[in-house]
């Protein structure tokens, strides 16, 4: 296989994952047309030599990426002039009380650090199934955690991925800030029907 | 429609040649612009009603390519745009030039 080829495949499968943020109506259609772009810049003559192509065609598919992330941002179908679900105060991204969320949030893992410090000194000799029971509990929290986020039509601050990566990098740390300041609760609109049409987007 | 450097950008493109079919990457290079720009542009544009976009029937160049997808100004898009570039401050480039000045109050 030609590199060109190569390189075309590769790029077909980043815009197909980007396609998967759109919603499934045009997900085909967008990807269909994406890609039918693609031996039109690997062709391109006037880029040489053949590297800086396939180059082009790396950036015109990571550019795809950004333009779906962006598209499911600004909820696509909204009329201009009118900002996101997000952003139109139906559901506030910064909470009122985010302070009392994250010494609360504080509490409880002082709690939990504390609380295993205890059991670690109570419990000098540890038995096998204290262990086990202790990293069930941990992936039982982190599983918790992430099907809460992919549960969740919306989360707070951060996009899900980078809650899911903090919720998995410091157990139950990370869980615990999740829940404390990331999660969005739920859903309160200000005024009821004031959502603009692209907020069908995200159920 | 707030007009912004890359947008004016891609509307003189169209405006170029009214009539003219362009494919997303024929517009890239034209416009000079990334495909993360372009696209959610083209995007906001057609949503307003500004530009229609179009699969080419089939590829008449036998090379097996897959279809494009060709963007259009619409009638109602040439319009807003002329008004918008009409009423846009002339980059100093085409001042100095002497070139596609808009006369002021143009189009209005």
């Amino acid at each position: 296989m030609s590199r060109a080829a190569r390189v075309q495949r590769i790029c077909e499968r980043v815009i197909r994952a980007a396609c998967r943020r759109l919603p499934e109506d045009m997900r085909a259609e967008r990807s269909r047309e994406w890609s039918a772009e693609l031996p039109a810049i690997l062709d391109d003559q006037s880029i040489r030599p053949a590297l800086r192509r396939a180059v082009r065609a790396l950036t015109y598919s990571a550019g795809i990426a950004r333009t779906t992330w962006q598209l499911r941002r600004a909820g696509r179908g909204a009329r201009p002039g009118q900002t996101s679900h997000w952003r139109d105060g139906a559901m506030p991204a910064r909470p009122a009380n985010v302070a009392v969320r994250a010494v609360v949030g504080l509490v409880v893992w002082l709690l939990v650090v504390f609380t295993v410090i205890w059991l670690v000194r109570a419990f000098p000799h540890v038995h096998g199934w204290q262990v086990t029971l202790g990293m069930g509990l941990a992936v039982g929290f982190d599983a918790f955690c992430l099907a809460d986020i992919a549960r969740a039509g919306q989360v707070r601050y951060l996009p899900k991925w980078a809650w899911a990566l903090i919720c998995l990098a410091q157990t139950p740390g990370g869980g615990i800030i999740y829940l404390s300041i990331g999660r969005l609760g739920r859903a309160r609109p200000i005024q009821p029907g004031s959502g603009p049409p692209g907020s069908a987007l995200r159920p | 429609m707030k007009l912004t450097g890359p947008l004016e950008r891609v509307l003189r493109v169209f405006l170029a040649d009214v009539s003219a079919r362009r494919y997303g990457y024929d517009l890239m290079k034209a416009a000079k612009l990334p495909s993360g720009t372009l696209y959610p542009m083209l995007a906001r544009l057609e949503d307003e009603g500004m530009v229609t976009a179009e699969w080419e029937p089939l590829p008449g160049d036998g090379s097996g390519r897959p279809p494009r997808k060709y963007y259009q100004l619409t009638a109602e898009g040439v319009r807003a745009a002329r008004l918008e570039l009409a009423q846009a401050p002339v980059p100093a480039r085409r001042v100095r030039r002497g070139t596609a000045q808009p006369t002021p109050g143009g189009a209005q």
